[in-house]
Parts: structure tokens; sequence; C-alpha cells
């Protein structure tokens, strides 16, 4: 039985709620799905711990060559900010892609990578960055990759008992990089991707120097589609290599027959299409030629 | 074209404000003092007869008022669609359900259902109620189900299986000519068969109702019906009540309808009764969503053949159709869809050869029912894929094809009743004009990923139900003492403007403006008689009735002002709510009405209509592009073209229209209830049933064309249903054009035209 709201004013404050309720409090930020969890009765938490009113969780900030995205940054916020669109366009694009807008008002990305379910788009995104997620207790500050905190589906390894997550951080991308976001659904909002790819890469030369291609939902979180990276490093930008990179993909990712989803056979194919389709893209956003 | 001075006018709604504010009463808002909440339990099973059931640990939960199930409810056995109060005979309306029953026929049937004071200690009774099943075998596939050893779902006492395994009410068969001829005459032949989905009305406002039992016994029920005067029927035949002590009324909004509440609101309103006569207290129910796609019924998925004969020039010489309808566990509209699918798609064309054989069929699924379009869009989907094919075989184009060979009046057609009036050429040719048709086939180059192409497709449909079931309007138009006029009609307004439409009818027919209209609409007690709304009908009979009823009151307004004036009546008319004489104002309509009034006497008309009916026409018109690679279908623009009659409020009839394409757009692309290997609904939620969204909208072009019927008020046609009748088939014909793969299956997904592709390029 629900018996209050807290509203922390900082990172200690919340931690301490944390600690009083030992396990029983859960943390709410936009709310999209403890609201619905609640609703359900999957949980039924005694304190709801409303963290969108600590200093600086708003904030999507420029830190070196670093960008931070604050706890509390909706998905509509990552999707019209200047500074992403500019510098990790592949996150703008994930985030103005999930939902409805009612729902991008609310919903936040450290919520989506929390909630840990296997094709969230931000997620995908964030994967793709290389992003990290600050994750502060009573004992202090570690830093953890996105894509190590899946435990499973719907499963993170951040422990909302204890711990929470303040912000993303991951490198803005510079000359010669590029990134893309690609996605397959029923109808073009509030609907579950049946497929979603985001790609982030690097050139030199005239050859891929690093590239990050994660696709969903292929397994319990984004999966790196390890192989096909493999086949870019090094190689020179070509339809060819490219090509072959995105059936690597097809052969590497296993979905699963779905009624809301489409059949694996289908998603399997699709996935080589939308893999190409977003090296394409990112590597013509990196200037390279094709 | 006759000139009017509201006809024709799009007025603002009646409703306008009260629902652009929010402050518009609907079913789901009531609240009565001491009310109480009802929830249902639902059969987690497809087929299994209840064994045992306990509902006294329900029963002793504090704030439990009463549990009812099959063991202390009536079994008086209905038919929850309006069909039983309608059906002429010989033929005989399927009563095949009860409240509760002690077999249950699909998941999400009613077991037994729980009044308590709050809804949420009536759901947790729900979880006391102990419930013993045993199963019994279940089928889903309505081929399946009428093989000789598929198990029964009913008893051959609800009056089901005279023609065959599981096959509810009457096999149809419909015939000119002598179609074996007109093969044989014929030199290109081609049959195809078409598979159709379970589409979801998805009407905003679930099926609820409130219901209170005063001390005398009289039933007062509030709920989403769109048919008040034969829900109060069905509810009297259910509880054994006289129609006089019952009253149904909508308060009076309905959160839009599509058919999904033609008769009862699913059972929302007998559950209600019950309950609220166990408890002597009000019972309010309202479905959530997940029961209202899982019980209430659907479209009818199914499968339907055409064989289609022509001459090398084109002319049409016969044309066979086979309609198989999967009508749910129970038979609701099953009998009716399954013929209308044959009447309307054999009316569309002529040819002096045709045959309709079809039958509906019981399966272990969601019942299906009446949902806008009434099986013509499942006809039209395969009469309209087939006439693409024939104009490629025959190289001509798919447009000329079509106007060689569609219905003229004074041709002989398989209707009941004859073709007045046709404005189906100007739709065509308006909407191949809009779309830019001449461009179709010449908007790609080889090797394009994405391909675009244009299509079409045509149709009609009905203004009512006459003659194929009763149909017939009442109404009161009344002119008050302050000279203001007031309408009562028994139809609803689910979002259709109903109200308005009939307004403008009465404000023009005795010389008023809008402003001094109100209208009553959907209360069993305060109007009379009407079957209410469904096929199309509102406007086009219950608006003849009120033209009637306001043609009386008028004749007495003026036979009273030609007394006071000491003039004949022939010089008389009323405009602008006075009367002139000989084109000189007299006296104001105010006037007169008080002048009445003061010597006894009111202006009340009554309008008893029992209609004819017209065909609507309509031509519908698809750009889509296709993404050959992943298989996904853009739609860049719709242009329907609908020949209305007379549009009497424009701006209404294109929303209807808009409306209609847009359900056509879901059903053609991605709207679709597939069912589990248990009978389990995989599509039971707004986020999981694929509506198309704002963001997937297309330019939509509505194209009134007025062909005014003879028939109809002020020459109008039905519109409501028109929209989604061919739109599935002008987006598949688009598809074809775009890149040359048939689609013969509904929805056309992403996934279904991606393997056709492949399936092209093996």
């Amino acid at each position: 039985m629900l018996k209050d709201y807290l509203l922390p004013a900082s990172v200690d404050e919340a931690l301490q709620h944390l600690q009083a309720y030992s396990g029983k409090a859960a943390i709410i930020a936009g709310g999209t799905d403890i609201m619905v969890n609640m609703a359900e009765k999957k949980i039924s938490p005694e304190a709801l711990i409303d963290i969108s009113r600590i200093g600086g969780f708003k904030q999507i900030e420029e830190d070196g060559e670093f960008i931070k995205v604050g706890a509390g940054v909706t998905h509509t916020q990552a999707a019209r900010s200047p500074l992403l669109k500019e510098k990790a366009p592949v996150l703008a694009q994930a985030c103005r892609e999930v939902g409805s807008l009612q729902i991008r008002n609310m919903g936040t990305l450290v919520g989506n990578i929390v909630s840990a379910q296997p094709a969230a788009d931000a997620a995908v995104a964030l994967v793709a960055l290389g992003a990290v997620a600050e994750i502060a207790d009573l004992q202090g500050k570690r830093e953890e990759s996105v894509e190590e905190l899946y435990a499973g589906i719907g499963a993170c390894k951040v422990d909302c008992r204890s711990q929470l997550v303040t912000a993303l951080r991951f490198k803005a991308l510079g000359l010669n990089q590029g990134s893309a976001f690609k996605r397959l659904a029923k109808r073009k909002a509030l609907a579950l991707p049946m497929l979603n790819v985001a790609v982030v890469l690097s050139l030199k030369e005239g050859a891929f120097e690093w590239v990050r291609i994660v696709m969903a939902p292929v397994g319990p979180g984004p999966v790196r589609a390890a192989t096909s990276e493999s086949i870019l490093i090094g190689a020179p930008v070509s339809h060819e290599v490219i090509e072959k990179a995105a059936a690597a993909a097809r052969e590497q990712a296993a979905p699963r027959d779905s009624a809301l989803r489409g059949s694996a056979a289908y998603r399997r194919d699709v996935l080589k299409v939308l893999v190409r389709r977003a090296l394409e893209d990112a590597v013509s956003q990196a200037g390279g030629s094709l | 074209m006759k000139e009017y001075q509201v006809v024709g006018k799009s007025v603002r709604r009646l409703d306008a404000l009260e629902k652009a504010t929010g402050m518009g009463t609907f079913t789901t808002d009531l609240v009565l003092p001491g009310m109480l909440y009802a929830k249902v339990l639902r059969s987690p099973h497809a087929h299994a007869r209840i064994v045992r059931i306990d509902t006294s640990r329900a029963e002793q939960l504090p704030g439990v008022e009463a549990v009812a199930c099959f063991k202390n409810t009536t079994r008086k056995r209905f038919n929850h669609s309006a069909t039983m109060t309608f059906t002429v005979p010989p033929m005989e309306a399927v009563l095949d359900e009860c409240i509760y029953d002690d077999v249950v026929r699909y998941v999400g049937d009613e077991v037994a259902a729980v009044a308590a004071v709050s809804e949420r200690i009536a759901e947790e009774a729900l979880a006391l109620i102990d419930v013993e099943y045993e199963l019994l075998p279940a089928v889903f596939d309505p081929v399946k189900a009428m093989e000789p050893n598929a198990p029964d779902i009913h008893t051959r006492k609800a009056g089901c299986f005279l023609c065959g395994k599981n096959i509810p009410g009457e096999k149809i068969h419909l015939a000119l000519g002598n179609v074996e001829e007109g093969f044989k005459e014929s030199d290109v032949i081609i049959e195809e068969t078409f598979y159709l989905p379970v589409q979801k009305q998805a009407q905003l406002e679930t099926q609820a109702a409130l219901a209170t039992v005063s001390h005398n016994g009289d039933i007062t029920v509030w709920s989403t019906t769109q048919t008040p005067h034969p829900t109060r029927q069905i509810l009297s035949h259910i509880f054994e009540i006289s129609q006089s002590k019952i009253r149904v009324l909508n308060p009076p909004y309905i959160g839009g309808g599509f058919g999904v509440r033609i008769g009862l609101s699913a059972k929302a309103e007998p559950i209600a009764v019950d309950l609220a006569m166990k408890t002597k207290k009000p019972v309010k129910i309202v479905y959530d969503r997940k029961e209202d796609f899982t019980s209430t019924d659907t479209r009818h998925s199914g499968i339907v053949t055409v064989k289609l004969g022509a001459k090398k020039d084109g002319t049409f010489q016969a044309l066979q159709l086979k309609g198989l309808l999967n009508t749910g566990a129970y038979c609701s509209f099953g009998a009716e869809t399954i013929g209308v699918l044959g009447a309307m798609g054999l009316s569309v064309y002529r040819a002096p050869h045709m045959l309709y054989t079809g039958n509906s069929v019981y399966t272990n699924i969601t019942p299906a029912g009446a949902f806008r379009g009434f099986g013509n869009p499942q006809a039209m989907f395969a009469i309209e894929s087939v006439v693409d094919m024939m104009a490629e075989q025959l190289g001509m184009d798919a447009k000329e094809l079509r106007l060689k060979n569609i219905i003229k009046p004074g041709d002989p057609w398989i209707l009941p009743y004859s073709c007045q009036s046709t404005g189906l050429t100007e739709c065509i040719e308006k909407g191949a004009k809009e779309i830019g048709w001449e461009r179709r086939g010449k908007l790609n180059k080889p090797g394009d990923r994405l391909r675009r192409g244009i299509g079409m497709a045509v149709g009609t449909h009905v203004s009512d139900a006459w003659p194929f079931c009763g149909d017939f309007s009442n109404a009161y138009v009344t002119i008050q003492a302050d000279g203001s006029v007031h309408v009562a009609s028994g139809v609803p307004d689910m979002g259709t403007g109903t109200r308005t439409t009939l307004g403008q009818f009465a404000a023009e027919v005795i010389g008023v403006g809008m402003e001094h209209i109100s209208v009553t609409i959907a209360d069993t007690q305060s109007t009379p008689f009407d079957i209410g709304s469904h096929a199309s009908r509102t406007c086009y009979v219950a608006g003849q009735a009120v033209m009637q009823a306001a043609a009386e009151a008028r004749s007495y307004a003026l036979t009273y002002a030609a007394k006071m004036l000491n003039e004949p009546l022939e010089n008389l008319t009323i405009q602008n709510a006075a009367v002139y004489c000989r084109g000189e104002r007299k006296l104001t309509l105010a006037e007169v009405a008080r002048h009445a009034h003061l010597h006894n006497e009111q202006f009340i008309g009554v309008g008893k209509v029992i209609p004819q009916n017209a065909p609507p026409w309509l031509a519908h018109f698809a750009e889509v592009e296709v993404d050959t690679e992943t298989g996904q279908v853009r739609l860049l623009k719709l242009v329907a073209a609908h020949d209305v009659g007379k549009a009497i409020n424009p701006v209404i009839v294109e929303g209807q229209l808009q409306g209609g394409v847009v359900q056509g757009m879901g059903y053609a692309l991605s709207e679709e209830v597939l069912f589990d290997r248990d009978g389990r609904s995989q599509h039971d939620a707004y986020h999981k049933y694929m509506l198309l969204t704002a963001e997937d909208m297309p330019e939509i072009k509505a194209i009134i064309v007025e062909a005014e019927d003879p028939t109809g008020p002020c020459g109008a046609k039905g519109v409501g249903e028109t929209g989604q009748v061919a739109t599935a088939p002008a987006i598949a014909n688009a598809i074809y054009d775009a890149v040359g793969v048939r689609l013969k299956q509904l929805p056309m997904t992403e996934e279904r035209v991606f393997q056709a592709l492949q399936n092209q390029l093996n």
C-alpha cells in the first residue's frame, strides 16, 4: 500500500530515503513504467521517491569531449536537444521514435535503461554510443557500461533498492564520425519495435576505424553485432563490405516468433536491410563516400 | 437542384460545445446515490462445461452485495444483437445465448458477475469465485468447424444446425440467370479466393450500462446502445417484464459504436439489470478495454471466393461469389452479415448471370457481429481485386473496365428494390482526376527500392435494412408555445451528428433557423419507437419521419395562422420563423404559437415512415509507396468520392467518410485480432491492436457527389458505413501497381507483402 510520495532535493537525500524504506520504496521519474506496473499490481511499493527535482537531473550538457544526460531527462528533451542532434544524432532520432508524444514527454532515458526492456529505443542508441551509467549508492559513485547492465529480460543490474542511476555519459561524435538509427514497426507511433538498429562509426582514410552496431530485440538487451563489426574494422568503405557485414548481422541474430512483432524468419531478413541502411546513412554522415 | 435554407449547410453541430469542452455526458460518467459497481468473471477456456461453481467466498467479502451466475439467474435465451427484434417470419432469429450458461464457448465468455460497493472490491470478489471446468474440444477454424467430427458448439435446440454442422441461421442463395451458361459465354474467367481477418470496432467508449429498479418494478437503463427501443424489447424478453415498465436511454452521448452495440451493448444491460434486481440498488457496469476486445462483437473474419467471366471486350457475363464467415461462439448478426456480403457484392456490376452462396459458422472465438460495412468490405476486397486482375488480363484500363460494367438505373439486379439513382460514374471520374489516375503504371524506374503505385476500387451499400428485416421510424415534432421547435426521435447520436442533421430537416421544413431547434433522442420514454442507428439508415429513415412530422406541425401552424389573419391558406408560408402572406411578413411563428396556446391548441406533428431503400455509391483511390526490401507500405494519398444523394450537412458527411476511410486503411494494412492455439486473443489492448495513428495518416480527400434519390429525405442516401467499403481493395490494387504482387489476405502487413515479394522473386 502506497503511504508516501517523497521529493528529495539531492542524490544523497534520495539514497537516504531508499535506505530508510529498505527495499520497499521505488524510484519514480516519468512514471511511464512504474505507474503501469502498480496499476497491474506487479509491484506495490510503500513509497515513491520522485527524483525529478534533484539538481542537474534535467540537464543535457557537454563536458569536454563527453555529453552528460541527467537521470531526469525525458525522451522529448533528448529528441529536441540541439546538442544531441548535432553530436549524437542517433540518440535524438531513437528518442523521437518512442511511444507517443505524451509518453515521450514523461518517460526518461535512464528509466528506459533501468526498466531493461530488450528493445528500448533509447537504450539501443546509447549502447551504440558506448554510453556509461553513473551509479550512486551510500558507499559512493561508480560507472558501468550500459551494455553490461542487462541481467535478463526486464532485469537491470542496478539494484534499485539501494542504488540510483544519476546520469549517462558518452563521447560526442566528432569529425569523420557518424551515426544512424533504423526501426521497423507496425505503425509510426505507439508501436513496439519489430526491430531496431543503431550504428555509430568512425572513418579514417576511407576505411572503418571503429564501428558499433547494435540490434534489438534479438536478445535480453540490446545486442552488439560483433561479427559484423569485426568485418568492418579496418576495411575500406564499400557497398560490398557493408553488405557482408549486414549479412553477418542476420546470421548472428536469433529473434523469436511473436504474434505482435512478426515471425523470426521475416525479422532476420529485414534486420539485414536495416543494418545495411544504418551503415550507409552513418557512413554518409561521417563524410564517407559510397 | 432545389435551394434550401438549412439543409445542405454545414451548420454547427448541436453537440459541438459540450463535447469540445469535455462536458458531454456518457454512460461511463454516470453516478447515482448508492450505486454499486459490477465486474464480470470470464472464461479462461475456449470451450468448457462448468461442473461446479461456488460463489460463497465471494459473497462473504465485505462490500459485496450480489453474485450472479447461471445457478441464480434467468436462463431465458436471447440474441444480444437487435436481430431478434426485427427478423420477420418465416425467418427466425437465432436465440443461442443466455446471460450466464453452464457451458462457456470462448475465452472471455461470461461465467459470473459481482455487484459491490466499489469496482476494486468487485474485482477482488471475482478471485474468490471457485469454478471447476470440464474442458470440451474446441474448434477455431471455420472450415474445420463444419466437418462432421467437429465439436458441437450449440445444440439444435437453440435454433441452429438446421442447415449443417455448426451453421447458425440459413444458408444464403441468391441467383440471377445461370452462371454455368455465363461462364460458357465468357472469353476470360478468373477465380480467386481471399482471406479476411477479425477487425475490431475499437470505439472510444467501451460497453457500459447503469440500471435501476424502482419499488414498482420499473426499470431504467442508461446505456451505450445504438438502438434503445430494440434494446428495451430484448430486456423485456429476457426478464419477462412488459416493455412499458422498461425505459432505455442514452445519457445522451455514446462514445462511438460502428455496429458493436446494435441491440445490447454486449451483455452490459442484462448484467446490470439482473444485479440491480438482485440488490435493489442501482448497478453500473463498464467494460474495461480488454473485455471490450475479447468479449464484444468483432467484424466477421472469413473466406470469400470470386469467379468472374468476361467477354474479350470487357463485358461481364457471369459473376459467382461464395462466402464463409466465422461468427465465433454466438450467432449475433451472423445470419444477416453473410446475406449482406452476397447482396452487396452482386449489386455493383451488371452481369446477366450471377450466383451467391454463403453461410456463417460457429467457432470458439469471440462472437462476430455488426461492424461498419456489415459483410460488404469482405465482399469488395475480393471482387475489386478480381476486377483489377480481369482488367490486366484483358489489357484494359481498370477504370474503363469498371465504367463499362457498373450498374445503371433500370438494369436488372439482385436486390429486391430498384436502383433509382447513381452518381458512381461521376465518383469515378472525379476521384480519378484527384489522384492523377493517368500516372498509374508510370511511377517507377527499374531498380527503385521504393516503388509507388495507384489503385482504385468501387462499391455500393444500403440506406437502411428494408426489406431484409423490419425497418421503420417514427418522430414527433412540436411547435412549442414560444414558437421554438422540439424534435423527438428514438435514434441515438453515437457521434455521427444525427441530432444536428435531424434538427436541420425540421428547421428546413418548418421554416425556422437552427437556433429555434432542440432535439431529444434515444430515450424509449420520451420518443416514439425507432429501430435505431444501424445500416446507414438514421439520416435516411429517421430523417424522413422528422420531415413528415415537421410538415404536419407546420400545416397546423399555417392553418391556425390563416384563421388569425383571415387569409386563404394557400397564400401563407413560413420563413425565418415568421408567417408571410403573399410575400409580406405578417406574424412571427412565436405570436401564432402563443395565440394558439392561449386558445388551447399545440401544433404537434407525428411522422411514421416505412422506408424504401436506395444505393449510395463510392469510388476509392489510393496512392502508396512500397519498400521492396522490407515490405512496408506507406500510404501517400486516399481519395474517397461518394455519391451520398444529398449531403444534409457537408462537414458531417466528410467526417463520416474520412472516419470510414481510416478504418478501411487499418483493415487493409494493420488491424487484425489473432487467437493462439488455445483460443486466447493476442490483440486485446490498444497497444497491441494496430489501429493506425495520426502519424500514419496520409492526405485523405473526401469528394461529395450528389445524385439525389427520389426515395430519400431531400434526396439523401446512406453514408455512415460506406467509407470503408472499398478502401482495402483500392490499396491492394495500388500495391499491385507498385510492385506487381497480388495480396489475397488482409491485413497486408509488411511481413505478408515481403513474403509475396519473395515468392515473386523465386
